[in-house]
């Protein structure tokens, strides 16, 4: 079967990490995923990747820089011809590291903020490092790497968007990803904590409103939560279509978090190339294209831009993953989404912590 | 959101804030002519450019002219019209400034042809007259009020042109020489109406966001021809796939598609060849493309705002 031309290779080296977010985005089991390819394994990766067309590729995690090969992955990664760019929480590397990792070929990072301030920061990070993040960020621009900062936002700092936006200003930061929450990972667990009120959406859009038009940087990126907008999110820029992810244990996915959709067949690098993964494995070819569209999906207008939303929510709201996203407005199951827009309204309750042995209970 | 309207003198005192804070004397490119720091050529393409809005001006203040019902205002602004036009061939402000391009060595029918004018500069020009022909008279009137601050630049750019710029014949600075005269003449008339005609705070705010914009467009002119006078080469934070089945840009978290022309003129950035030799080279080596030139310069400003190029002036 012919598959579409990846261009982005997302690159989970790993998923250990220092911080204990609320709302990681990695698997909620991603304990038993072994950090199963070593720095010559993922060198090759990259040079099949390269080969499918992939130009650009994020190594992230959990903590990327954790992984024991790192820089061996990134002179690899440089050498097939990709761009290298580094997504982390800033935590573990000195300006030397970066130095040395940019000589190897790393072209751009992005760094992750908890929030504007370090004492709620460091609650929602379940750690102390907001201090380090900003001689991090400073170490970034000191050895002229362009610098992203994302902050995924919530019921807890979305009044502070403003002080984000000048933080990022004053890190010398060319871009801000202003990443409302999305609920999979720990944040599907800590979605009754996280969700914001309408009326705190409202006034950080205004706030982000007045920020662009004042100045040109940093760019800001903000999109109004799916959850309020009743249209679907174009999530991955559609299924197994412009990226592809390698879990740490050489899974190869369409997202990072389709590993948890029940009943689908994706492969293991390498065991099978990369091609192999991506081209035939049954998963990625599950909701590729448009055959897989059932009603109102099937013979809408907008099927070619949202591509009917995001799997992993319609399976986790509704129970199938073929479904239409209940955040859509058309979809025959949109009063879940706004169940969950009442539920924002309500109190919030305590947060539970990736490692938390809680976890264990709620999720086994 | 508007209160009261401001006193005449602290509504003045906005206006002229804005020119302080945005007008193009602040203007990299300004500066750098008034420390004597421009080439031959690039006088010579501010010039050459500057004709097309000097064309525009009388087009604007026809416009201005349509739009009022008062005898005794037609009678004052048609004098603009005027100054500008001459009232017989080889007069008016036009003639001088055609006088200038003379002086700076420049071919006057090349000048009149307008074949040299850069897409940003023509963009910037068109708008101002679009700004005037979308507002009402106050409006309008108030975005010709950049004269406010044209009478001090002036004399500077006299004395600029006579320290530095010696090969400039003195008979080419006549424009300006007339222009320290009748700006401020200008400038105190539409101040006048302005500060009377703006009865609510509402009148008084579009009359700042008319003057605010035309203060961004004569910026955005000046941006475009100090543009066509920069190397522009490849940013380092940007990796080229010129070969590539689908040639792009990748920079940090994001690729650009390069279609057409765009992968042959992205090889001729080399931080050596200028902009403006960048286009030429286009229009010489593809004589049917009419747009070629034009199509040149908009690619590298895009390119420039993308964050794809850098560049050194000059």
């Amino acid at each position: 079967m012919s598959a579409p031309r990846p261009y982005n290779l997302v690159a989970e080296l790993t998923y250990r990490c220092p911080l204990r977010c609320v709302y990681c985005s990695n698997p909620v089991g991603w304990r038993d995923v072994p950090d199963a390819l070593c720095g010559a394994q993922w060198t090759r990766a990259f040079r099949e990747a390269a080969a499918l067309g992939v130009v650009h590729v994020g190594l992230t995690g959990g903590e990327p820089t954790l992984h024991p090969d790192l820089d061996e992955i990134v002179s690899g990664a440089a050498d097939a011809g990709l761009y290298v760019h580094l997504v982390t929480a800033g935590t573990t590397q000195t300006r030397a590291d970066l130095a040395r990792l940019r000589e190897r070929g790393l072209r751009s990072v992005q760094l992750s903020f908890q929030d504007a301030q370090s004492e709620p920061g460091d609650r929602i990070a379940g750690a102390r490092v907001h201090a380090k993040k900003l001689a991090f960020a400073e170490s970034v621009r000191a050895v002229d790497l362009p610098l992203t900062l994302n902050v995924v936002l919530h019921r807890h700092n979305l009044e502070r968007v403003g002080e984000l936006i000048a933080l990022a200003r004053e890190l010398g930061a060319g871009r801000l990803e202003l990443a409302n929450a999305q609920y999979d990972g720990m944040a599907s667990v800590n979605r009754a904590a996280l969700l914001p009120t309408r009326a705190q959406l409202d006034a950080a859009a205004e706030v982000v409103a007045r920020a662009t038009a004042e100045a040109r940087k940093p760019e800001i990126l903000w999109v109004l939560p799916d959850y309020w907008r009743d249209r679907p999110k174009p999530c991955m820029g559609g299924w197994a279509r412009r990226t592809l992810v390698l879990a740490p244990d050489g899974v190869a996915l369409p997202c990072h978090a389709a590993a948890g959709l029940p009943g689908l067949e994706f492969w293991r690098f390498p065991q099978r190339t990369l091609a192999e993964c991506w081209r035939d494995a049954p998963g990625m070819n599950a909701f590729r294209g448009e055959s897989w569209m059932r009603e109102p999906c099937r013979s809408c207008p907008e099927r070619g831009r949202d591509f009917g939303g995001c799997r992993c929510q319609a399976f986790r709201m509704a129970g199938d993953a073929a479904l239409t996203d209940p955040a859509c407005a058309l979809s025959p199951r949109h009063e879940l989404v706004l169940a969950a827009r009442a539920e924002a309204e309500r109190d919030a309750p305590a947060f539970v912590y990736r490692g938390d042995r809680s976890l264990a209970t709620i999720h086994p | 959101m508007s209160g009261a309207p401001l006193a005449p003198r602290d509504f003045e005192m906005t206006l002229r804030r804005v020119g302080e804070e945005r007008y193009h004397h602040r203007h990299p490119f300004n500066l750098r002519m008034h420390e004597g720091a421009l080439t031959p050529g690039e006088i010579r393409t501010w010039v050459s450019n500057r004709y097309y809005y000097q064309t525009r001006i009388p087009i604007k203040d026809g416009l201005i002219l349509a739009k009022s019902q008062d005898a005794v205002f037609r009678r004052a602004w048609i004098s603009r019209i005027h100054d500008h036009d001459g009232t017989r061939p080889g007069e008016g402000g036009l003639a001088l400034w055609l006088a200038l391009a003379d002086a700076v060595g420049l071919e006057r029918a090349r000048v009149e042809s307008l074949r040299d004018v850069l897409p940003g500069v023509r963009r910037a020009c068109d708008a101002y007259v679009e700004l005037v022909a979308s507002s009402d008279l106050l409006a309008a009137v108030a975005s010709s009020l950049t004269e406010l601050f044209a009478a001090d630049i002036m004399p500077v750019r006299i004395a600029a042109f006579e320290k530095h710029y010696p090969w400039v014949r003195t008979s080419g600075l006549e424009y300006f020489r007339t222009r320290t005269v009748q700006a401020p003449a200008d400038a105190a008339y539409g101040l006048a109406f302005v500060l009377r005609e703006a009865r609510t705070r509402e009148d008084q705010e579009r009359c700042e966001r008319a003057l605010l914009r035309k203060c961004e467009i004569l910026w955005s002119l000046l941006d475009a021809v100090e543009a066509s006078g920069a190397r522009p080469r490849l940013s380092r934070h940007a990796q080229a796939r010129l070969d590539d089945a689908e040639p792009m840009v990748v920079l940090p978290e994001r690729a650009l598609r390069l279609r057409g022309s765009g992968p042959e003129l992205l090889a001729l950035c080399d931080g050596h060849r200028s902009a403006a030799e960048i286009a030429e080279a286009m229009r010489a080596r593809h004589p049917d493309a009419a747009s070629a030139w034009d199509d040149a310069h908009d690619f590298l400003d895009a390119m420039r705002a993308q964050g794809v190029l850098e560049a050194n002036a000059g």
